[in-house]
């Protein structure tokens, strides 16, 4: 499951910040621009976003004309897999509470590694709940929901 | 005399019992995490931040600057028993220490770093007591136009150094600078790309912009290198080095110590830099250049002595200007902030305790690390031993509750989830993303000098070149700027960088 490109990794990074220039200096027409002499909350994005579009531009031509490096491959399994556990986390943690929202987060994670077995996760969850229990709640007197209903 | 007793404040504050546990605690844990190769510094202070925000301003940044060299120096000890950088700065320390270790020296490299890094540390720590008033007392001096080219120079300079595309790097920075605009507007109270979301009226949880980038990026950079780690484990009795070994690196570290005190000085230097430096140095004063590679004792001794000390003086400008040289010093300054701190030149006067505080406890922290490291090796051999399928859920949980626990609210993790994606795409572009978090960090304040200067000139855009300080600084960027375009100093710096690819 290798995300595979022939991707030069300028012509990606140029579209990137083309795109991310251009969207800001499109975003921040909406606010007051002002005069030079007394700048409107418009004028400092505006200014980075177009000097970024065009930096971008300039990386994309030299993606185009060769040269330039290759992309890494970026492996998309553990991308969406971690991106995901953390997100589970945040929603499951005040909707249910810590003592679901870790274990869930530490299987998700898990399986996006070769070393998947229920025995590791259960292991591993219970450990975390014990430390992070020790440390977050009793240590350092932190608010966190262990079951939230 | 004012220097003695600008000391005296500042051990005063960090020798009282409680700022000694959390120094410990910082350097121990700081060392422990430091060590798991893949984890570097930025890393490792992202995720155990949220820890230091319940504590006393100064407890917290004590043990924030104990995780830093901690963090620096179990590196080393994993660059030299396993061959594995733990992060940039000890990719140097691979080439010669592995190799002693290798040949059975494993103790004596161990203690050759631990001790040369103390030296360093001492040195620069002392340097950082003497020069921080001086710079303060300059920068008293700067109005908005000074900052400005102060930060345009020191974001160019910071971005030439680091390793990668520089017109990436610079990408990187504006892209930074953007995120770190949004939020409420200091001058009009405008919400600005809030996207009418009245969490995000704060601006964006630099936390959680360094653990997606940093921590969580790494997990997915790292999870499927199925590394395995031949473990050197030297024997406590092999600790002591030789007389022999002793003499070779005494010049060494003497100029590592210098090499890496005026690198450090640097916006953009910092540890990597002066390693690699110092490296340079040695292989060309040495009698025996063809020894480097095989276990050179000065090979080690340099650049790890360039190292702390290059890691200890690039605190000066972020205490003295509050510009962040590099990214752990951006880190520092968010540390700084979140404690209602502003960094720059009146921290010294406003709050002498946290400063002489935070220096006294370099020192101390420099002192704890010989003490405690050298012991302890047979426990860190064990631990880089730790199979990732452990440490990487561990890390995962560990910075989401942290995150949490930093306003009690979930909305900081669903920003770091955001950021994980983009920094794996940075990372598949292979932009640096060090830069955009020294972009994020300064925004509001570039910003701010920016529009406050040009409303002193009414609009004339030549008050930049009216002030001697601020042309220097901008004609000096932009002479970087020019020489980065020229092919052959390209070529220079593909080979300086040529190894860590």
């Amino acid at each position: 499951m290798i995300f595979k490109t022939n991707g030069r990794a300028d012509i990606e990074a140029g579209l990137f910040f083309t795109f991310f220039g251009a969207a800001t200096a499109a975003l921040s027409l909406q606010y007051r621009m002002g005069t030079i002499a007394a700048m409107g909350p418009g004028m400092f994005p505006f200014i980075l976003g177009s000097i970024l579009a065009v930096l971008g531009a300039i990386i994309l031509a030299k993606g185009i004309l060769g040269g330039g490096e290759k992309a890494r491959p970026l492996p998309l399994r553990p991308t969406i897999l971690i991106s995901l556990s953390i997100l589970v986390f945040a929603f499951l943690l005040l909707t249910v509470g810590l003592l679901v929202a870790l274990p869930v987060q530490v299987a998700i994670a898990m399986w996006a590694s070769e070393h998947f077995t229920w025995k590791r996760v259960i292991a591993l969850s219970l450990g975390l709940l014990a430390f992070c229990y020790g440390v977050f709640v009793y240590f350092l007197g932190m608010s966190v929901p262990l079951l939230a209903v | 005399m004012e220097f003695f007793n600008n000391l005296d404040i500042g051990f005063h504050a960090a020798l009282s019992l409680n700022n000694l546990l959390f120094c410990f605690i910082g350097v121990l844990v700081g060392t422990a995490i430091g060590m798991l190769p893949g984890l570097g510094p930025l890393a490792t202070i992202a995720m155990l931040l949220p820890l230091t925000y319940t504590l006393e301003p100064v407890s917290g940044l004590i043990m924030i600057a104990g995780i830093y060299y901690g963090a620096q120096y179990g590196g080393s000890t994993t660059a030299i028993l396993v061959n594995l950088p733990g992060e940039s700065s000890s990719v140097v320390s691979c080439l010669d220490g592995h190799q002693m270790a290798r040949r059975g020296r494993a103790g004596a490299a161990l203690a050759i770093a631990a001790l040369g890094s103390f030296f360093a540390g001492t040195v620069a720590t002392l340097l950082i007591a003497a020069f921080s008033p001086v710079l303060a007392e300059v920068a008293f001096l700067f109005g908005p136009v000074e900052y400005f080219a102060m930060m345009v120079l020191g974001l160019t300079a910071a971005t030439l150094l680091a390793h990668g595309s520089f017109i990436k790097g610079v990408a990187m920075v504006l892209t930074g600078l953007i995120l770190g605009l949004v939020g409420a507007d200091v001058n009009s109270g405008t919400y600005r790309f809030t996207f009418g979301s009245f969490s995000l009226t704060e601006g964006i949880e630099f936390v959680a912009v360094a653990m997606g980038l940093f921590a969580f990026t790494d997990i997915v950079a790292n999870i499927r290198s199925n590394q395995t780690r031949e473990v050197t484990a030297p024997s406590l009795r092999s600790l002591t080095m030789t007389a022999k070994e002793f003499k070779q690196s005494v010049f060494p570290v003497l100029r590592g110590t210098a090499i890496g005190s005026l690198l450090g000085l640097l916006p953009g230097g910092g540890a990597m830099i002066s390693s690699f430096a110092s490296y340079a140095v040695e292989k060309r004063v040495s009698k025996k250049p063809e020894e480097f590679g095989h276990g050179a004792v000065a090979g080690l001794a340099g650049p790890e002595a360039a190292n702390n000390a290059g890691a200890q003086t690039s605190f000066i400008p972020m205490l003295t200007l509050g510009i962040p040289s590099n990214g752990v010093m951006a880190l520092m300054i968010g540390a700084l902030m979140v404690h209602n701190i502003a960094p720059g030149p009146y921290v010294m006067v406003s709050n002498p305790e946290i400063f002489w505080g935070l220096i006294a406890s370099m020192w101390i922290g420099n002192a704890m690390l010989v003490v405690l490291n050298l012991p302890l090796i047979p426990l860190w051999v064990r631990l880089i031993q730790v199979h990732y399928w452990v440490l990487f859920p561990i890390i995962l949980a560990v910075c989401c509750v942290g995150l949490f626990s930093i306003e009690n609210r979930v909305l900081p993790i669903y920003i770091a989830a955001g950021f994980t994606v983009l920094g794996c795409l940075f990372w598949r572009m292979r932009a640096e993303a060090a830069p955009l978090l020294l972009g994020f960090i300064l925004g509001p304040l570039m910003e701010e000098h920016f529009r406050r200067s040009l409303l002193l000139s009414n609009g004339d855009l030549a008050i930049f070149y009216r002030s001697p300080l601020s042309v220097v600084m901008l004609s000096v960027a932009a002479v970087m700027c020019l020489i980065i375009v020229l092919p052959q100093i390209r070529q220079g710096r593909k080979v300086a960088f040529e190894e860590e690819a």
